[in-house]
């Protein structure tokens, strides 16, 4: 009986060979992250050992990029615990400004094909675009890998996706994220993992395969993984990662479901106000007037995605009225977009550009209110009531592509009808 | 910890979103001590008031949904909650409550009202509301899981086992 990549994954760190779905494994753990926003209550369950030591703290990443930058004084006394405890432990620490968790970690070469890695944030599932099995837990979760390097999983099933084909010019793997969302809905992947396959994601860059595996959190998957290829192992190679132990599923693997999408017909999608798995195709809502662009987060503000957006608008004017703000994923991405002169296009268009972090993802730093009746499309990936801070406004959420073309009209606009929204990333 | 649970039903809908309902993730500034006071409000009015140390939730599916957040588990068991007997669980909730000590199985609810005394044997496998006459088997929690539940939790159970000796 053939196994899937997590069955593999998590059996190998269980010290055997493939494990079973719904079994409960012990397994060690690669690497372990805990950002700023799940700090408080990691630290205070470590508080509660005593002065045990942690030997594993070391392999452990620090991340200040909710509260970035702190929007009150609790916010910032939660940086400065985490500055002393990364000192005493040698915990690996990104500060304000460095990026979000799920762009350092792989930048900073931390994680690597066949790893376990866990985190306090449930869109860990990002680093199933480098063959990792990657997930979310709380601060118990992290503080027993700290003490210990080993955590307890019940190992999921696995759905498998099959993409075939490739997605059109101005079809970005967010779009087929919403898809999928609109066809499972929230949480309709709960427990489980998602599996991506097939000649679409082969075409894919590396940040789009992040945005793929990124969004498997608002399916409520445990992890999303994808196989292994000369991209992946090129990337990894850049960033200083340790030597790939590629993972790839039995052809007899069992799945809890099959899933078979053909890409190339799919049209942009955008989630309407409020419901991440209310889905349609941006030429059903085109037109609808926006005040408020956002571009950036961990699922949309990679290079890919400002180059994106920089096609979009270079030489040209957001539209009267419009607000847009463009949050660079890391202190990385922000540099190489400013290196290609990407800052300048932006900002000359009429978007102000932030500094890295999670930025205006959800009403943490105060940044952006929208007033009422305020319509706010953005990259993000959650559009809950409220998100921005003011429930009587509405967040629409679409690809960096479907984004940008909307700032440059004013309205929801399908990017594929406008100059440059059909850029695709070189590859 | 026992391992089987006697206690009221305190039956819940579908989809309870335990970061709006039980965690003080939209009432910040309150501790949990508060919002034990105030849980499930806005789904089921006076809940928490009518709610008695030793009650078992019963819930449909997606229990716990959206919530990382372990204070909601704090919450709970600041409320008296004995266990939580729910058609599925949000994931992350789910190892949330038994890091906590706190026992969660999946069972079919079909037929259990509120305030049904129920029996949970946990080590069994087994929900039973005599006076329904329902006796439904699960499968049991996995051992493993049973250790950490046993111990009140995987911190208490990581001191006493550090090296993870489950079973
Ligand atoms: S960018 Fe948004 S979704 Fe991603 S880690 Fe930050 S707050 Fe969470």
């Amino acid at each position: 009986m053939g196994s899937t990549i997590a069955e593999k994954i998590l059996g190998a760190h269980a010290g055997g060979t493939a494990a079973r779905a719904g079994e409960v494994v012990v397994a060690s753990v690669d690497f372990a992250m805990v950002h700023d926003a799940r700090a408080a209550n990691a630290l205070e369950v470590i508080g509660k050992f005593g002065a045990r030591s942690l030997p594993f703290a070391a392999k452990t990443a620090f991340v200040l990029d909710h509260y970035s930058p702190p929007p009150n004084a609790e916010a910032a006394n939660t940086h400065t615990a985490m500055r002393e405890f990364a000192e005493r432990h040698g915990t690996v620490l990104y500060d304000v400004g460095d990026g979000i968790c799920h762009q350092v970690l792989p930048e900073g070469g931390h994680l690597t094909c066949g790893d376990l890695v866990a985190g306090t944030d449930t869109h860990c599932t990002t680093y199933g675009a480098f063959n990792a099995f990657g997930t979310g837990v709380e601060g118990t979760d992290v503080s027993a890998v700290m003490m210990t390097g080993r955590l307890w999983f019940r190992v999921p099933e696995t759905i498998q996706v099959e993409l075939r084909g490739e997605l059109q010019p101005g079809v970005w793997a967010k779009d087929v994220t919403l898809h999928m969302l609109g066809r499972l809905g929230a949480e309709g992947a709960n427990y489980r993992v998602l599996e991506y396959g097939g000649s679409a994601v082969g075409a894919m860059a590396i940040d789009d395969r992040m945005t793929l595996c990124n969004h498997a959190a608002e399916l409520g998957a445990k992890a999303a993984i994808l196989e292994a290829d000369a991209k992946t192992f090129a990337w990894l190679k850049a960033h200083g990662a340790r030597e790939p132990r590629p993972v790839k599923a039995d052809a007899d693997a069992i799945y809890a479901q099959r899933i078979d999408i053909d890409a190339s017909q799919l049209p942009p999608q955008v989630a309407r106000r409020h419901q991440i798995d209310d889905v349609v195709g941006v030429p059903e809502v085109k037109g609808r007037k926006i005040n408020i662009a956002l571009i950036g987060t961990c699922t949309n503000g990679r290079l890919d995605d400002i180059r994106q957006a920089a096609a979009i608008l270079k030489g040209r004017r957001i539209a009267k009225g419009v607000r847009m703000i463009v949050t660079p994923a890391s202190r990385q991405v922000y540099l190489a977009a400013a290196r290609e002169g990407l800052i300048e296009a932006l900002t000359m268009a009429g978007a102000s550009v932030e500094a890295a972090g999670c930025g205006t993802c959800v009403n943490i730093t105060g940044h952006l209110i929208s007033g009422d009746n305020e319509v706010v499309i953005s990259s993000a990936n959650r559009n809950f009531k409220g998100r921005l801070g003011n429930s009587s406004s509405e967040i629409w959420i679409g690809s960096a592509a479907t984004v940008a073309a909307s700032a440059l009209t004013g309205s929801i606009t399908d990017p594929r009808d406008v100059e440059g929204g059909q850029w695709r990333a070189v590859v | 910890m026992t391992t089987v649970i006697c206690g009221r039903a305190r039956v819940l809908g579908a989809d309870i979103n335990t970061d709006v309902n039980c965690s003080s993730k939209y009432m910040p500034g309150k501790d949990a001590a508060f919002v034990a006071t105030c849980a499930f409000e806005q789904i089921a009015p006076g809940f928490a008031q009518a709610f008695k140390k030793g009650d078992v939730i019963v819930a449909g599916k997606h229990f716990g949904i959206n919530s990382s957040r372990e204070q909601a588990v704090h919450v709970m068991r600041l409320m008296g909650v004995s266990g939580i007997v729910a058609v599925s669980f949000g994931r992350q909730f789910f190892r949330n409550a038994i890091n906590n000590g706190l026992p969660v199985i999946e069972c079919d609810i079909d037929g259990i009202a509120d305030k049904d005394a129920i029996e949970v044997d946990l080590a069994a496998g087994r929900v039973s509301v005599a006076a329904r006459g329902i006796v439904r088997s699960v499968p049991p929690l996995p051992p493993e899981i049973q250790a950490i539940l046993a111990a009140s939790g995987l911190i208490p159970f990581l001191q006493k086992h550090p090296d993870w000796k489950l079973v």
